[in-house]
């Protein structure tokens, strides 16, 4: 089967919109009905790069509050990039994903990390403000993203690609 | 352990049912290379296709990307792309291994409800506790609103009632005739003041109403000419000195013309201004003196208007501008529409008012007017530099942004969308971007924000049809600078624009 593939953890607070990414990603398509995912959602995609290999992102897409249990931590072993995601509506999200971050570095001490800031379509109603995510962006790359419109959701994706080797 | 041969038949049976049957469970024995090699158990009900394998081996294989080859390992829960929801065991056997799928549709089902009512409230206490803010915030400018309407309700019935213009001829035709009777009989007949002082007075509130009653619209329109000053000065003091002495006042007035330039100015607003500081000197001064002092330098008007009167306590000095203020009308001042026309006509004139006062010992105003040569000053057009890009989906409204903005010097680009817009903006930044907030695609909040995350320092001004106070707060808190509201009000944006760029 295909030579690179990555598997690729979603992580985030429930709710956020790390099922609605993947599908938006995956088959561009959108709900704006809520339901919860149980367990593990397990998905794939190939995505192009620009003068390199394509490569295959098997995209995990953990429910929210367990992602760092014992079953949860299960789900994360031996990915190779990290999508933290968090609800710009919500700033308790935001603490939450970055927590989940600093928790799964002892388990993924080299996986990438990249962050979405979802919900970008209700930007008006943030709670997350500019200089904030202009402040996050020091220390790791920082999408605005869209679920619901698509906004920033292919870079996001290509974001984490461009940083796989090979 | 329990030795499964040992246990009665029947029990058996059932937990061969329980765990083979209702699990749904299958077998599938792979190569190192994943080739299948034995399929044993419910293939239909993981919609496995013996003859076709792919695509069920393919989402197995994903889960196992990453992980080493060589260790049981166990994953519960996991749907897979086909929608089933499966516990996935891997058990490594020699060369090969095993992979165990059993059915976790219904347990996920059975967990799914509890969680999802335990997250759906969390969420709504979020929503619920943003949404009381909101009401609070939309309450108190609520009340704020109900005061602004009671004081412009105030404001109608007493334009009503009076009927200003009607007041003008006959007035008019009173101070003739009044000159007629001073001229005849003595000027210092006691029915004769009194005569005077009432006129005077129902003059002043004549034009005051009259002027509140020309409003927002149109009244700001200034029509300067050049005035004699001296000619100005002796009116006030015909016009005064009279009631002032009656109260045994002095009443001084003095001229100070240290420039020949011509004093160019709204005559009617800047009497008005006059008649109502001294009108309201008379009225609260009940010894000493009232003073009206005039200084022209060739590019402003000063003028002090003094008394020895009650003087204002400084609680009351903010609000004594504003109409029909109650403070001012059971303190110290009796109110009206006096001091709040004055400030109108000073900030339509673009002058500045200070007021000093003292308890018991008077007040005195100092008011600066810039002659009309100067007050139209800014309007040194084309001295601007810099780019500018205008982002709005409405060609009309991008085409008159341009030719305002490029007037002013600036160099314009306008987008029609917001996305090139950004992209032009990140590689270039722009010294002032004028946007549109409502535009399809990428929102104009959307692009400000993203702008602003970026490190974006540039001047930031939105342009929203919508009015409300939500729009703007929202606007301002994405990062823009200023919110103007359509249809643009010109001289506002230009104001705006100069502000912004001045601030650099
Ligand atoms: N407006 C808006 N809603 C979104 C967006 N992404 C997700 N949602 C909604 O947020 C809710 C939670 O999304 P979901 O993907 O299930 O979140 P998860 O718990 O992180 O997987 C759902 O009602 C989605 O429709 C977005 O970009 N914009
Ligand atoms: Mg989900």
């Amino acid at each position: 089967m295909s030579g690179s593939a990555f598997k690729v953890c979603m992580l985030g607070d429930f709710g956020v919109g790390k099922t609605s990414l993947v599908a938006r990603f995956v088959r561009s398509t959108f709900s704006d009905k809520y339901l919860t995912t149980i367990g593990v959602k397990v998905d794939s995609k190939e995505v192009l790069r620009a003068g390199r290999e394509p490569v295959k992102l098997v995209l995990w897409d953990i429910a929210g509050r367990n992602a760092l249990d014992t079953v949860g931590a299960n789900y994360l072993r031996g990915a190779h990039a990290l999508l933290l995601v968090a609800d710009g509506t919500r700033e308790a999200s935001l603490a939450t994903a970055l927590d989940l971050l600093m928790q799964s570095r002892s388990l993924l001490p080299s996986a990438q990390v990249v962050l979405a800031i979802n919900k970008q379509d209700l930007v008006e109603r943030w709670e997350v403000g500019p200089a904030t995510v202009r402040q996050l962006r020091q220390s790791l790359p920082v999408f605005e993203t869209s679920a619901a419109s698509g906004a920033g959701v292919a870079d996001a994706f290509a974001a984490i690609a461009a940083g796989l080797a090979p | 352990m329990i030795d499964f041969d040992a246990l009665p038949a029947r029990v058996r049976d059932f937990l061969r049912e329980l765990l083979l049957e209702r699990a749904h469970v299958l077998v599938l024995g792979l190569g190192k290379d994943w080739s299948l090699r034995e399929v044993l158990g419910d293939a239909d009900w993981h919609e496995l296709d013996i003859a076709q394998p792919g695509a069920l081996l393919a989402s197995l294989h994903d889960l196992f990307v990453g992980i080493e080859p060589g260790s049981d390992e166990e994953l519960p829960f996991v749907e897979l792309a086909n929608g089933r929801s499966v516990h996935v065991h891997r058990l490594v056997d020699g060369d090969g291994f095993f992979l165990i799928l059993l059915d976790a549709q219904a347990a996920r089902d059975a967990q799914r409800n509890p969680q999802q009512l335990a997250n759906e409230a969390a969420l709504a206490g979020h929503e619920k506790s943003k949404a009381i803010q909101s009401l609070k915030q939309i309450r108190s400018e609520l009340e704020h609103q109900q005061a602004r309407l009671e004081e412009a309700n105030n404001l109608k019935n007493a334009l009503i009632a009076t009927m200003s213009h009607e007041f003008r001829t006959p007035l008019a035709s009173a101070f003739g005739q009044l000159r007629e009777l001073e001229l005849r009989r003595s000027a210092g007949d006691a029915e004769i003041r009194a005569l005077r002082r009432s006129l005077s007075h129902l003059f002043v509130l004549a034009e005051n109403l009259l002027e509140y009653g020309r409003g927002e619209a149109g009244g700001g329109l200034l029509h300067p000419v050049p005035i004699d000053l001296r000619a100005l000065l002796d009116d006030c003091s015909s016009m005064f000195r009279p009631l002032a002495e009656a109260k045994g006042l002095a009443f001084h007035a003095s001229l100070d013309a240290a420039s020949s330039a011509p004093a160019c100015f709204d005559e009617v607003k800047l009497r008005q201004i006059l008649i109502n500081l001294l009108a309201n000197a008379v009225r609260y001064t009940q010894r000493g003196e009232i003073v009206l002092a005039l200084r022209w330098d060739g590019e402003r008007l000063h003028i002090e208007v003094r008394d020895t009167g009650i003087g204002i306590a400084s609680e009351f000095r903010a609000s004594v501008f504003r109409p029909f203020n109650r403070g001012a009308q059971t303190g110290s001042r009796g109110a009206g529409l006096g001091l709040s026309i004055v400030q109108r006509l000073i900030e339509q004139m673009r002058g500045r008012i200070e007021l000093d006062s003292e308890i018991a010992r008077g007040s005195c105003f100092r008011l600066e007017l810039p002659g009309a040569a100067l007050a139209a000053a800014p309007a040194t057009r084309g001295d601007l530099q810099g780019r500018v890009f205008v982002v709005d989906d409405d060609p009309d409204i991008t085409q008159l942004l341009e030719h305002a903005l490029g007037g002013l010097g600036l160099e314009v680009q306008c987008f029609a969308e917001a996305s090139s817009a950004l992209d032009a903006a990140l590689a270039q930044p722009p010294a002032l971007l004028v946007v549109d907030m409502q535009m399809p695609g990428l929102s104009g909040g959307e692009m400000v924000f993203a702008l602003r995350a970026s490190g974006h320092r540039g001047a930031i001004l939105v342009l929203s049809a919508n009015a409300t106070v939500e729009a703007r707060d929202a606007a301002l808190r994405v990062g823009a600078d200023r919110y103007l509201t359509k249809p643009i009000d010109f001289a506002h944006l230009e104001a705006s624009v100069r502000d912004l760029l001045a601030r650099g």
